[in-house]
């Protein structure tokens, strides 16, 4: 017992337990509320609740009506509780602070000191994240995780893909220290 | 209907636990996967993936759940979103 919160207050896990964990969820959520995990979907139903209300003739369409209605769904609920799950992780490691990304050392060394730079391409990156997980049906939860473990084939092209262009990216940008 | 968003919540709570203490919520983490000098991502997807494969395919063979609708398979739209997901997310670190 005394093992197991110290476990619990550790900063990082080995991926390995916190992937065991992450597998029995998976499994729970499928077999309790039959539905899987995902993240990116809950953006999206609350961005077409959203549009909706401030602009329903330009949210009127074929992907806001049928394939991600709108609306307080499950996976919202979920995101929710994910939130607050990875505040929870922090607060037992008490690692828990408001931050204005400004200390990846990492990025700066790539990037350099300006935090704007970081800001734009957060923003940037999160808009176009999401497009691309819509044109893919899923983000690496959604998809690659939960499609992958009903064996989905499309988690596996998408794994591929997601993998391939990462790593190009990472080379592009890391050149010689890769 | 109540009882399950109450689960939704729980099952939340604990997927944002493990991504937190897997290290995912970090940049470092996200972009080394790709620069193949830590493999935590991969080996925290990949745990998931083999004990969530074992665990529902087995209830499965039990007779004890049916599964949902798996995501459809479009060649194309997982192949391009997942080159424009991988780019960014190399580049952002989420």
């Amino acid at each position: 017992m005394q093992k197991l919160q110290e476990y619990l207050r550790k900063d990082l896990w080995s991926p390995y337990i916190a992937g065991i964990l992450l597998g029995i969820v998976g499994v729970l959520a499928v077999w309790i509320s039959d539905s899987l995990l995902g993240a990116s979907g809950a953006f999206e139903t609350v961005a077409g609740f959203l549009g909706k209300k401030i602009a329903p003739s330009l949210f009127d369409n074929l992907y806001f009506n049928f394939i991600m209605p709108p609306g307080l769904t499950w996976g919202v609920v979920l995101f929710v509780g994910t939130i607050l799950g990875g505040t929870l992780g922090a607060l037992t490691s008490r690692t828990f602070k408001f931050r204005l990304f400004d200390d990846d050392k990492q990025w700066k060394r790539t990037f350099g000191p300006q935090l704007w730079k970081r800001y734009v391409l957060l923003f940037v990156g999160a808009v176009i994240l999401e497009y691309g997980a819509g044109i893919a049906g899923g983000c690496t939860s959604g998809l690659a995780i939960s499609g992958g473990m009903l064996l989905a084939p499309a988690a596996f092209l998408f794994i591929a893909a997601m993998f391939m262009s990462g790593i190009l990216t990472a080379l592009v940008i890391y050149r010689k220290r890769y | 209907m109540t009882l399950n968003y109450i689960v939704a919540l729980v099952l939340g709570v604990l997927f944002g636990f493990s991504l937190n203490k897997a290290g995912l919520t970090r940049y470092n983490k996200i972009v080394n996967v790709f620069r193949f000098t830590d493999l935590s991502v991969l080996k925290f997807m990949m745990t998931a993936l083999v004990v969530a494969m074992i665990g529902l395919y087995s209830l499965r063979g039990l007779g004890l759940i049916t599964f949902p609708n798996i995501p459809g398979t479009y060649i194309a739209g997982n192949l391009v979103g997942g080159l424009i997901f991988g780019v960014w997310m190399a580049l952002a670190g989420y």
